[in-house]
């Protein structure tokens, strides 16, 4: 099946007299074509989609958050992962029926340039590199703070002038970067491979530890009142976790690769949204049932493997601290490719310098797009301001979803020729316009310094355009 | 004069891997269809690679379809950005309805070619390759079969003859034709030895459990010790568009 292109005549040019790359002729189920004889080839199937996103998604929710958001809301923190899930879900499916519709790379970027014009576009494809380099940075001080619960249980503590899990969370963004630039192994089936390993790790352990909180094998769990901390704080942890739900709009970042886009996107995005919204609100569930809400919040990041402890003993504890370091590593690692391809979006709509996508010779990977990953991420990390980092992200990735839903109900009333989706999400215009304002709500409950961040990006991405590619016009046929 | 049979020629085009010498003419009585693909890593958007180096492959290309068109081929071509090298191809072949598959290796003015006959199946698509390639072009064809066991001297002597029989219907002259048979364990390393003594292979795909795989296959193991091109006449194609294949090949 072939689908027509985005009627779009991508105009103007950026103050480096950079004009927007050609918009392609057609895509197919295997291909995207430039002319008769130019072709992309489109290779990841649904499994590795499904990986992306779940891949992406897991690492915080499950191995970071169950802590923090357990002293914040109390048991009913799984509440707050429901409202979450919810959201996402609301914003999953406009996306998907979007990116049936425009399979492009650079996913929500691409979708709200196309629709609402350039100004929205830049913001929001600013907004993503930014929101992915922030998701990024809050996953790897994770992965410092599971290498450093690795390292006190085989009794190594690290004396170092920086806090420690800072220290090896600098270390492994640098080398992530590094391997990303330099390394032509077969990253994505290893991502693949982590994916399936974590959730039969996750399996598992999880339907223990509900039946052990379920008073199956006999044990007494710690009683308490659901909404121990009030019912404000359900919605402010909401906003917090909500990082957790970022993964599936990676999932649009690559959707110019996607086989048989018109069917896998919706799957991996829906289905990678509905499988860790289970997985969350179960844990959440098991590790309040455990310990109570108030003794898990002081073990902090990780402590999810002190409920491992609690209820298998020292080899739970060793499994999930084996399932955390794969988890954040994979959901780092997943954001600062993501983060790439959104600057080569970016860059090939004179939005930034063409030199941001350019491949370099010798391994065929784009260094300068990664480093301008990397980069900034060296410098959040070394905040080490875990919450602020986590919402900041949300917050850049909220602006973009509730947009998506604008565009949705706008696409869906004009009805332009060239808009044909495969998948048409239920509920036009309700759901897309309670999506756009739940997303735009969640972002009110957030703490002041973190909308104060992500105004500013928001407001220089802006300025950035107006003075970068004034001229640049994205906007199709709407 | 028999169809002109439909050959992929698959090139790396960025790599330096440029057209051998001697190809175009070897394939002068085919429908050539020149690919020119680009493998790049995960992390590099197909995108991204093709606005840095589409004008260059296709200088390079520009070249190649000269030389194809020049030699008397009939050309159509594709430039691909792909991720996985075993898709493009194997997408390639089933869009494009190629009967054969050619392992680029130079060849001199090609005087003798070895056709390696494997059973009665696909023979058809032997003959179609064969014939329509060779017919009016001054070559030796030498039928080559390595007798397994549990075949009579009958049931090979039926074979050839059978094959023989179709490539003069398509004006192979009789006298151009020989046939050779031979006895070996593997058979694999009897072609690849039997080869050094002809310019170019024509042999069929093997396995078909592993048919997906045309490199990194028992034809590309001959093309690597004999080092003349290769031509590996590919299996009808499945009748749902083998799209089972695909996933096998291109899933990451």
């Amino acid at each position: 099946m072939e689908d027509p292109a985005v009627d779009v005549e991508t105009t103007g040019e950026n103050v480096a007299g950079e004009r927007p790359e050609d918009e392609p002729e057609a895509v197919t189920d295997d291909v995207t074509a430039h002319d008769e004889e130019v072709e992309l080839e489109r290779t990841i199937g649904l499994v590795g989609g499904l990986a992306i996103g779940i891949g992406t998604m897991i690492g915080a929710g499950i191995f970071v958050f169950p802590g923090l958001a357990a002293t914040a809301a109390g048991p009913a923190a799984a509440l707050s992962f429901v409202i979450g899930g919810v959201i996402a879900l609301l914003v999953a499916l406009p996306t998907s029926e979007l990116a049936t519709a425009m399979p492009r790379s650079g996913g929500g970027y691409y979708f709200i340039s196309r629709s609402l014009g350039t100004a929205y576009g830049a913001i929001v494809g600013i907004g993503l590199w930014l929101g992915l380099v922030f998701a990024s940075a809050f996953y790897l001080v994770g992965l410092g703070h599971y290498i450093v619960a690795v390292l006190a249980e085989v009794g190594v503590a690290l004396s170092v002038p920086l806090a420690p899990h800072v220290l090896l969370g600098l270390t492994f963004a640098v080398l992530l970067v590094a391997l990303s630039i330099g390394g032509t192994e077969n990253t994505a089936s290893l991502q693949n491979i982590i994916v399936v390993v974590l959730l039969a790790i996750l399996t598992g352990f999880l339907t223990y530890g509900s039946l052990d909180a379920l008073g199956v094998f006999g044990r007494e769990t710690a009683p308490e009142a659901f909404f121990s901390q009030g019912y404000f704080p359900v919605l402010t942890t909401a906003a917090l976790v909500f990082t957790s739900y970022l993964g599936f709009a990676q999932v649009a970042t690559v959707a110019g690769e996607i086989k048989k886009p018109s069917q896998n996107l919706p799957r991996a995005m829906i289905g990678s949204v509905l499988i860790v919204t289970v997985f969350y609100v179960v844990t959440i569930f098991v590790a309040t049932s455990a310990f109570g809400a108030e003794p898990l919040g002081e073990f902090g990041e990780t402590a999810m493997v002190e409920v491992a402890r609690e209820l298998l003993g020292l080899p739970g504890a060793v499994l999930i601290l084996f399932a955390g370091l794969l988890a954040t590593f994979s959901s780092a690692n997943a954001s600062i490719l993501s983060a790439s391809r959104s600057v080569y979006a970016l860059s090939r709509d004179a939005l930034l310098p063409r030199r941001a996508s350019k491949v370099n010779l010798r391994y065929g990977t784009p260094h300068v797009a990664l480093l301008l990953a990397g980069g900034p991420i060296v410098v959040l990390v070394a905040t080490d301001e875990v919450e602020v980092l986590a919402e900041v992200a949300s917050f850049l990735h909220l602006v973009m979803y509730g947009l998506i839903c604008v565009a949705l109900i706008v696409l869906r009333r004009r009805d332009p020729s060239w808009y044909d989706p495969s998948y048409r999400m239920p509920g036009v215009p309700a759901l897309p316009a309670i999506g756009a304002v739940a997303s735009f709500a969640l972002i009110a409950f957030m703490n002041p310094t973190s909308i104060f961040v992500g105004v500013v990006i928001m407001l220089v991405s802006y300025l950035w355009y107006r003075y970068y590619a004034g001229t640049v016009e994205l906007k199709g046929d709407v | 004069m028999p169809d002109r049979p439909s050959v992929l020629v698959p090139i790396r085009v960025l790599e330096g891997e440029s057209l051998p010498e001697g190809v175009p003419k070897f394939l002068a009585n085919a429908h050539v269809v020149l690919l020119g693909y680009h493998v790049i890593p995960e992390q590099t958007a197909p995108g991204q690679a093709r606005m840095q180096f589409e004008e260059r492959a296709n200088r390079k290309l520009d070249q190649f379809e000269t030389a194809f068109t020049d030699a008397g081929a009939t050309v159509e071509r594709r430039l691909v950005f792909t991720h996985g090298a075993q898709k493009t191809i194997n997408r390639q072949i089933i869009e494009h309805d190629c009967l054969a598959v050619l392992v680029p290796n130079a060849i001199p003015a090609p005087e003798n070619v070895l056709v390696a006959v494997r059973g009665t199946v696909g023979l058809d698509r032997l003959a179609r390759v064969v014939g329509g390639l060779f017919a009016d072009a001054d070559v030796g064809v030498t039928l080559y079969h390595v007798v397994g066991g549990g075949e009579t001297d009958e049931d090979v002597e039926m074979l050839l003859e059978s094959l023989q029989d179709r490539l003069v219907e398509s004006d192979i002259a009789e006298d151009r034709i020989e046939t050779l048979t031979d006895t070996a364990d593997e058979p694999l390393d009897a072609i690849a030895e039997t080869a050094e003594d002809f310019d170019a292979v024509v042999m069929g795909e093997t396995d078909p459990s592993l048919a997906t795989f045309v490199f990194g296959m028992p034809a590309d193991q001959v093309a690597d010790r004999f080092l003349g091109p290769v031509l590996v006449v590919q299996r009808e194609p499945p009748a749902d568009e083998g799209n089972g294949m695909e996933e096998a090949a291109g899933e990451r």
